[in-house]
């Protein structure tokens, strides 16, 4: 599904990203760790064509990223709060995002129906700016627009962060649920080792922008990233 | 302490002044205080002539005390607008174990350091010397010029507490109306001379120091008023003002539905307006430029016997394209904080830009469309409005947005926008050149080679040229942010 080859991001001098060789097959939840800086939001942001590669390329689908936008169609992601429109409201986004993926209103609430669990009466109907909402309340937003228009591919940047617990769990049976339901492919760069080793069918480790360990072993994973973060 | 606060405000503005604001943009704001303040001292050093010549009589210093009232009322208008509260800076010190009252001070201190403060004592420093002191002494000269200043700068003060106190009130509104009324209204309509019962006071301290010690009471009391409410409402809640309540629905504008994906955008574009306190000023000052025909179609300086005034040709362009020019400068910098989303949908870009063009043309055409009762002044006023929106929607709006997608800066839509030049660089100021020039050049050579009428006629013709011709012009500007998308998106991720 996801092909990267040689790719590597320079800032003058300095080396921020170095991938020689990363596939990702279809409907896998592929889990990215590292320490600040290791360059896993880099990764995902030129994975996207938000930000160029000094060298190398990114295939979705077969095509590549910064060649075609037809991958858009089938690809969500939520980086961060420059991919919202924070000053409308979720309601008003939702039904934006309705309309440019050319969904109907069925398909919009059937869409924001397998997430009423994780929404928690905190986000639809509500008469807030979503520039107004609380951090957790803004990813979660973020999250239900990058799984609409049945997405093959689905990016999250640090989905667990300022969510309460009980919405931790929530959104990890979602998205198993999700990749069952819909064969999605999940990248997933997070901190939390127990979350991600819990979901994803495989870990890259990124250090100083380069994989070091790519781990497909479910019964390994946690023991050989505690055995890299905690020494 | 204290010197490290300063030392913090000081770095505030050296390091957010390279990354919102070019350095051309600072030059030349720098420049322009300068020149201000300069034509000032200028004023200042003539105005006893000024007086004489004005009135006709051989006591300035009566004539000007008299006045002096207006100068106050005045100052209090122009502070009012653009008077900036510091209070921004609150948030990231708040936390830390320094005592609010520190802060506040250091932050008052600071807003102190203004031109604005300064203009009192240019502007009468120099008639105190040449009238004042020949005829009465130092002292009285400085007990006057004292008094002045004392009184301008309680008026900061005031101008402070009045301004956190009432901002987006109705109260602060009435307040400033009342003044301006009270303060050009009264004399006019000689209900009574404010500036003749203000008189005496002045004219006393000129005799003794008692008003001049009156005003250094006032004036401490107008700070302890401004610091006590700034310290009594440090906190955040109070400082970032309420959140907003949504307004009610029903603000989609229908007609854009039409438009498939850009008509959606162009309705986004719109809510955006709306929302944000720096584009919803941009969108009254449009509507106040309507006006702008009202100062050169009645004045008898610009109407000439026969044919068309040329300045009315620029004045046109700026009726009908105000909004265009003003908004569309900033183009995309309108949509920093949310260019990832655009960026990530199939299209999005594209469709944002088309979605702007809609706007600026259903804008322009609404303006047209209102500027048609000027045909009052002459069926020619209402041509020349009618070449110059043909020339605006089909020339000049690409004019504008290539020059604007050029660089585009980030920028903080919810600040205000008097005197804002967050998103402002060098494309802004080169913008000008374009916009002055460009329906001159069309304009003139037909205009002096055979007549008005045919200028007009030109103007008319390219513009309905770039009308008919708008899918490739405005091509040139979606390919060009198409390949410049890198760097706009990483510099607006950028933190303001």
């Amino acid at each position: 599904m996801i092909k990267v080859t040689n790719l590597k991001k320079q800032y003058k001098e300095a080396v921020v990203l170095d991938v020689e060789n990363l596939e990702i097959p279809k409907s896998e939840c592929f889990g990215l760790v590292g320490n600040n800086g290791a360059g896993k939001t880099t990764l995902f942001r030129i994975m996207l064509d938000l930000v160029r590669a000094t060298s190398g390329q990114v295939e979705i689908g077969g095509t590549d990223v910064s060649q075609s936008e037809e991958w858009k169609k089938s690809t969500g992601a939520y980086l961060d709060e420059h991919m919202l429109l924070s000053y409308l409201t979720p309601d008003e986004y939702f039904e934006t995002l309705r309309k440019i993926y050319g969904l109907s209103e069925a398909d919009l609430q059937a869409h924001l129906d397998r997430f009423t669990e994780l929404f928690n009466d905190e986000i639809v109907g509500k008469k807030k700016y979503i520039r107004d909402l609380s951090k957790g309340n803004l990813k979660k937003v973020g999250i239900a627009a990058a799984l609409m228009g049945n997405p093959e591919v689905v990016f999250l940047d640090e989905p667990f962060e300022n969510l309460d617990p009980s919405s931790q769990v929530r959104l990890k049976k979602l998205i198993l649920r999700e990749k069952e339901a819909s064969q999605i492919t999940f990248l997933i760069s997070s901190h939390d080792l127990n979350h991600v080793t819990e979901i994803c069918d495989r870990i890259v480790l990124l250090e100083k922008g380069k994989i070091i360990r790519d781990l497909r072993e479910k019964a390994e994973m946690m023991r050989e990233l505690e055995e890299y973060f905690v020494g | 302490m204290f010197f490290q606060l300063i030392r913090l405000q000081l770095l505030k503005s050296f390091r957010s002044t390279s990354r919102a604001k070019s350095i051309l943009t600072n030059i030349f704001l720098g420049f322009i205080i300068l020149l201000l303040l300069s034509y000032v001292v200028i004023a200042g050093i003539f105005l006893q002539e000024i007086i004489k010549t004005l009135s006709g009589e051989v006591d300035p210093l009566g004539i000007l005390n008299g006045y002096l009232v207006f100068f106050f009322l005045t100052e209090f208008t122009y502070r009012y607008f653009l008077q900036s509260l510091p209070v921004v800076d609150l948030e990231s010190l708040l936390h830390l174990p320094i005592g609010k009252r520190r802060i506040i001070h250091v932050l008052l201190l600071r807003s102190f350091i203004s031109p604005i403060n300064l203009i009192a004592l240019l502007l009468f420093t120099p008639f105190a010397f040449q009238v004042i002191r020949a005829e009465f002494g130092a002292i009285a000269m400085w007990s006057w010029v004292g008094a002045i200043i004392l009184s301008s700068w309680i008026l900061h003060w005031f101008m402070l507490w009045f301004k956190q106190r009432f901002e987006d009130s109705t109260i602060g509104l009435l307040v400033v109306i009342a003044v301006l009324v009270l303060g050009a209204g009264s004399n006019y309509l000689g209900w009574f001379n404010l500036g003749e019962i203000m008189k005496p006071v002045f004219d006393y301290a000129i005799q003794s120091p008692v008003p001049l010690l009156g005003l250094i009471g006032l004036f401490g009391f107008s700070y302890w008023l401004c610091f006590h409410y700034h310290v009594q409402n440090a906190y955040l809640e109070d400082l970032a003002g309420e959140q907003e309540e949504v307004r009610s629905s029903g603000q989609s504008i229908g007609f854009f539905a039409r438009f498939g994906l850009a008509g959606e955008m162009a309705n986004l574009e719109w809510k955006l307006i709306i929302r944000h306190k720096k584009s919803r000023t941009y969108l009254m000052l449009s509507a106040f430029f309507l006006l702008y025909g009202l100062i050169f179609y009645t004045n008898p300086a610009y109407t000439s016997e026969e044919g068309i005034s040329t300045i009315f040709i620029f004045v046109g362009v700026f009726i009908t394209g105000i909004f265009m020019i003003q908004y569309g400068q900033l183009f995309l910098s309108w949509n920093s904080s949310s260019f990832d989303f655009f960026l990530n949908r199939k299209d999005g870009v594209e469709a944002l830009i088309r979605g702007k063009y809609l706007l600026f043309i259903s804008i322009s055409v609404v303006c047209f469309l209102a500027s048609v009762p000027y045909v009052y002044f002459g069926i020619d006023i209402l041509l020349i409005h009618m070449a110059t929106f043909l020339f605006n929607v089909g020339v000049l709006i690409h004019f504008i947005i290539y020059l604007a997608i050029w660089k585009p800066k980030p920028m903080d839509l919810n600040k205000g926008a008097m005197f804002n030049y967050e998103g402002v660089g060098a494309a802004q100021w080169l913008m000008v050149i374009p916009m002055m020039v460009l329906p001159y050049v069309i304009y003139l050579p037909f205009s002096l080679l055979i007549s008005d009428y045919a200028g007009l006629i030109a103007l008319s013709v390219v513009g309905l040229i770039g009308i008919l011709a708008y899918k490739p012009l405005s091509k040139i500007n979606v390919e060009r942010v198409y390949k410049n998308q890198y760097e706009i998106s990483s510099s607006f991720r950028q933190e303001l």
